[in-house]
C-alpha cells in the first residue's frame, strides 16, 4: 500500500473517530470545570458553615456572660446587706428592670448554708441539695468562687410537666471581710448563694444577632447527644428529619461557667442551595448539553463531507464510463479501444510479444435499420456485442468504433496460436443466430485481421493493416475474413446470409 | 590623667547601667492591669482555683506591686482581647507570625505536643492516623500547637475531621465516648491520664518538633515598650532566681520541670 493511501486510510479513521474525540474530550472538560465547581461550592459551603457554628458558639458565650453580669449585681448587694434581707433584695431585683434581654430568667433568688446542718435552709423553697444536678453545681460554684451552671433540669416555674428544660446558675456568697482564696477557705466562709433559674428556650431566644436561615441547632448537656440530654431544639423539640442527610453538619463541645454543652450545627436545603451546589449542578447541565451538541455538530459535518465525497467519486466514474465506453452496446469506445491498443502493444514491444488486431464490420446492416426501425438495429447490434464478448477470452478487448464496426485486440497471442481461426471464431459467433423482437436473425460480417509484429510496428500501421483487409473481404464478396499480408487468403466463409434471406 | 579620665568614664557607665537595670525592676503601676487565665489542665482549674498559671499569676503580681484584675476566659476570648488592647496579660501562650503582631512573649517554659489517640482506632504513629477518613480530630478552639501538629490540625480540618472544644473536659468527655478518636496533648494535660479510664483506652504519640516555648503573654496594644520590658524583666528573674522552677516542682516530677524550664 503506497504512503499516499495509508495517509488517507488513517485520514479516513481519524474522520470518523473526530465527534467521539470530541465528544470524549468536551465531556472530559465538562467534568474536569464541575469538580472543580463542586469543590469551590463545597469550600464556600463549609467557610459558611464554620463562620455560622463560630458566630452561633460567640452568641451563646455573650448571652451566658450577660446573664453572668447580672447575676454578680445580685451577688455584690449581699457585700452590703444580709443574707436575710428580703426586702433588699427584691427591691434590688425589680431595679435591675429585667427586659426581653433577659427573658429566659424565671426566678431570682438565694439559698442560705446552715454550717451546722450541712445544708441549706431554703428561703425560696428550692431543693437545692436533694437534687443531685443542683446540687453539684452548687458545690462547684462554692469551692470555686465562681459562677456555676448546673444540667439539665426542669424549672418548677413551668407547671407543665413536659414544659421546655433549662439550667441554674449558681454563684456564692462568703462571709464579709474574710479571705476566701483557697477551697478550705470557700468552704469555710460559705454563706449562701444566689442563683438565677434560666428557661433555655426563652434564653435562647435573647440570643444576640441573627441565626443564619436554613441551619438546625441543637444543645445538648453534657457530650452525650441524647434525648434526655437535649436542652434546645431551633425544630422545637424535634430531631428534624432522620432521613436526610445534612450536606455539612458539625458538634462545638462548649465550656460554659464550667459546664459542657455540645452544640450541633447542620445545613438544610436553604442553607446547602443558597451557598451550595447550584453553579456546580449548571455547569453540569450546560456542559453535558454543550458536549453533545459539539460531537453531533462534529458528525454531521465529517459525515456531510464523506457522503459529498463518495457522491463525487460516482459522478466521476460514471464521467469515466460515458467518456470510455459506448453507450448503446456498453462495449469500450474507440478512446478506450485506443489506449488498450497502446498498451498491449507497449507490453508486445518489451516482452517480444504477439498480438493481433481484428476489424469487424457486419453485412448489410442498413437494411436492417430501415425495415425494422432503428430500435431493432440497436438491439442487433447489442446482441452481436454480446455474441463477441462471450467469444473471446479475459485477457481480450472487443469495442465498437462505429455505426456496425467492431474491433477486436487479441492480446498475448503465442507464437504458434493460429491468428486466422481465432478471427474464424469471431466471424462465426457474429453469425449465430439469435431472436430479436420475435423475429430469428443472423447476420454475417466482414473481418479483417492484422498482427503484431509483422503486419506493423505501430498502432496506425495495425489500424490500418486491419482496416484494408476487412476491405479486402468486403470486395472478396463479404462474409469473410482476411489477412493483413494475405490479400487471396482465406477463402470466403461457406455461408453468407442477407438479412433479406433471414426475413 | 587618662587613668582618671577611664575611671571617670567606667563610673558614669556604670550608674548608667545601674539605672537602666533598676527601670526594667521596676513597674509602672500607674493603672489597673488585667490578666485573664482560662481552664486547661494543671495549667488552671477553676474548680480547686490553683494551677501553674495561678501561681506565676499571684508571683507576677507580688513583684510588680501593681493592682491586677484576674478572670477566667475562653482562651479564644482571651487571644481576642489581647489583640484588640482590652486585655493586658494572658499565661502560658505560644507564639506565630499572627500574635507576634498583636502580642509580645516572656518565655519561661518550653515542651513538646503529642497526640493521644485510641486504642482501637489501631493506628501507631502519625501519619496513620492522618490517613485514616474515619477517625476525627478534637481540638481547642484557637489553640495552636507545634509545626507538624498544626499541619495535622489544618489538613484534617479541611477534610472535616475536626470537631471544635471550648475546653479539654469535654474534649476527654468525647475521646472516651468515642465520638473523637484523638486530641492533641501537653504535659500538663497529663493529669487527666491518671485517670485510669482515659489510661488504660489510650495511646500517646510525640510529634517530631523540637519544644515549643510558652510564656507570659502581653498586648502590644495595651502596653508600652517600656512596660513591655519590665514585665518581661519580672519573667526573666523569676526563671533567674529559681522561682519558676519551683513553681513547676509543684506540680511536676523535678526532672521534668527542670526539662520545662531549662531551655
Amino acid at each position: 500500500m503506497s504512503r499516499v493511501s495509508v495517509h488517507n486510510a488513517a485520514m479516513r479513521v481519524l474522520l470518523a473517530l473526530l465527534p467521539w474525540l470530541i465528544l470524549v474530550v468536551t465531556l472530559g472538560v465538562t467534568w474536569f470545570t464541575w469538580e472543580h465547581e463542586r469543590e469551590n461550592s463545597q469550600k464556600a459551603l463549609r467557610a459558611q458553615f464554620d463562620f455560622a457554628l463560630r458566630e452561633t458558639v460567640s452568641r451563646v458565650e455573650q448571652r451566658v456572660v450577660g446573664y453572668t453580669q447580672m447575676l454578680r449585681g445580685v451577688q455584690s448587694l449581699f457585700a452590703t446587706t444580709s443574707l436575710k434581707n428580703r426586702t433588699a433584695m427584691r427591691d434590688y431585683v425589680e431595679a435591675l428592670q429585667l427586659d426581653a434581654n433577659f427573658s429566659g430568667v424565671q426566678s431570682i433568688g438565694v439559698e442560705e448554708w446552715v454550717p451546722a446542718q450541712h445544708q441549706p435552709a431554703p428561703l425560696g423553697g428550692s431543693d437545692i441539695w436533694s437534687d443531685p444536678v443542683r446540687r453539684e453545681a452548687a458545690q462547684r460554684a462554692r469551692d470555686s468562687g465562681m459562677v456555676a451552671i448546673s444540667g439539665k433540669v426542669q424549672l418548677k416555674a413551668n407547671s407543665d410537666p413536659h414544659a421546655p428544660p433549662g439550667f441554674i446558675m449558681y454563684l456564692p456568697i462568703y462571709t464579709q471581710g474574710q479571705a476566701h482564696d483557697s477551697v478550705v477557705q470557700r468552704r469555710a466562709q460559705l454563706v449562701g448563694w444566689v442563683y438565677a433559674a434560666v428557661q433555655m428556650n426563652d434564653f435562647m431566644a435573647s440570643l444576640y444577632g441573627i441565626q443564619m436561615p436554613g441551619l438546625t441547632l441543637a444543645i445538648h448537656d453534657g457530650t452525650d447527644n441524647t434525648e434526655a440530654s437535649l436542652l434546645y431544639h431551633s425544630s422545637g423539640g424535634a430531631m428534624g428529619d432522620p432521613s436526610r442527610q445534612a450536606a455539612v453538619s458539625a458538634n462545638e463541645y462548649m465550656v460554659v461557667e464550667g459546664r459542657s454543652w455540645t452544640l450541633s450545627l447542620s445545613t438544610q436545603a436553604a442553607f446547602e442551595a443558597r451557598y451550595g451546589r447550584g453553579i456546580a449542578t449548571m455547569t453540569a447541565v450546560i456542559g453535558l448539553v454543550l458536549s453533545l451538541l459539539l460531537a453531533l455538530l462534529a458528525w454531521l459535518m465529517v459525515n456531510g463531507r464523506e457522503r459529498a465525497l463518495r457522491l463525487a467519486a460516482g459522478m466521476t466514474e460514471e464521467l469515466r464510463h460515458v467518456a470510455q465506453r459506448d453507450p448503446l452496446t456498453g462495449l469500450p469506445n474507440r478512446a478506450l479501444f485506443r489506449d488498450r491498443l497502446n498498451q498491449e502493444l507497449a507490453r508486445a514491444k518489451r516482452q517480444n510479444g504477439r498480438f493481433a488486431m481484428v476489424f469487424i464490420d457486419l453485412d448489410h446492416f442498413k437494411p436492417i435499420n430501415d425495415n425494422f426501425g432503428h430500435d431493432v438495429g440497436d438491439q442487433v447490434l447489442r446482441q452481436v456485442a454480446r455474441q463477441l464478448h462471450g467469444s473471446v477470452r479475459a485477457a481480450d478487448t472487443v469495442g465498437r468504433i462505429g455505426g456496425d464496426e467492431f474491433v477486436v485486440l487479441l492480446a498475448e497471442l503465442g507464437d504458434s496460436e493460429p491468428v486466422l481461426v481465432l478471427a474464424e471464431k469471431l466471424h462465426q459467433a457474429v453469425k449465430h443466430p439469435f431472436v430479436v423482437a420475435g423475429h430469428e436473425m443472423s447476420i454475417s460480417c466482414c473481418v479483417g485481421v492484422a498482427v503484431y509484429p509483422q503486419d506493423g510496428a505501430d498502432a496506425d500501421a495495425l489500424t490500418k493493416g486491419a482496416d484494408n483487409a476487412m476491405y479486402r473481404a468486403k470486395e472478396a464478396g463479404r462474409d469473410c475474413v482476411r489477412l493483413c499480408n494475405s490479400p487471396n487468403s482465406p477463402e470466403r466463409s461457406a455461408l453468407e446470409i442477407s438479412p433479406e434471406e433471414v426475413v | 590623667m587618662s587613668g582618671r579620665i577611664l575611671f571617670a568614664l567606667w563610673v558614669v557607665l556604670s550608674q548608667l547601667s545601674l539605672a537602666s537595670t533598676a527601670q526594667a525592676d521596676t513597674v509602672d503601676c500607674s493603672r489597673t492591669y488585667t490578666l485573664a487565665l482560662h481552664e486547661h489542665g494543671l495549667l488552671y482549674s477553676a474548680d480547686t482555683d490553683t494551677g501553674i498559671d495561678k501561681d506565676v499569676a499571684d508571683e507576677l503580681i507580688r513583684r510588680s506591686g501593681c493592682k491586677v484584675t484576674v478572670s477566667l476566659m475562653q482562651r479564644a476570648r482571651i487571644w481576642q482581647l489581647i489583640e484588640s488592647g482590652a486585655l493586658d496579660f494572658s499565661l502560658s501562650g505560644i507564639t506565630n507570625p499572627e500574635r507576634d503582631k498583636f502580642a509580645s512573649f516572656a518565655w519561661y517554659f518550653s515542651n513538646k505536643y503529642y497526640l493521644l489517640v485510641r486504642n482501637d482506632s489501631g493506628v501507631g504513629n502519625l501519619s496513620g492516623f492522618e490517613q485514616n477518613d474515619a477517625l476525627k480530630l478534637g481540638v481547642i478552639r484557637s489553640f495552636r500547637y507545634s509545626e507538624s501538629a498544626n499541619r495535622l490540625v489544618d489538613t484534617l480540618q479541611n477534610s472535616n475531621r475536626v470537631s471544635q472544644a471550648g475546653g479539654l473536659a469535654p474534649l476527654y468527655q468525647t475521646l472516651i465516648n468515642g465520638r473523637i478518636h484523638g486530641m492533641i496533648i501537653e504535659p500538663f494535660d497529663l493529669s487527666a491520664l491518671e485517670e485510669k479510664k482515659i489510661r488504660a483506652m489510650t495511646t500517646i504519640i510525640e510529634f517530631n518538633d523540637s519544644a515549643v516555648p510558652h510564656g507570659l503573654i502581653m498586648s502590644k496594644k495595651a502596653l508600652t515598650v517600656t512596660q513591655l520590658e519590665q514585665w518581661r524583666a519580672i519573667v526573666n528573674g523569676m526563671r533567674a532566681d529559681g522561682t519558676m522552677l519551683r513553681i513547676f516542682e509543684k506540680y511536676f516530677k523535678p526532672e521534668l520541670a527542670a526539662a520545662l524550664v531549662n531551655f
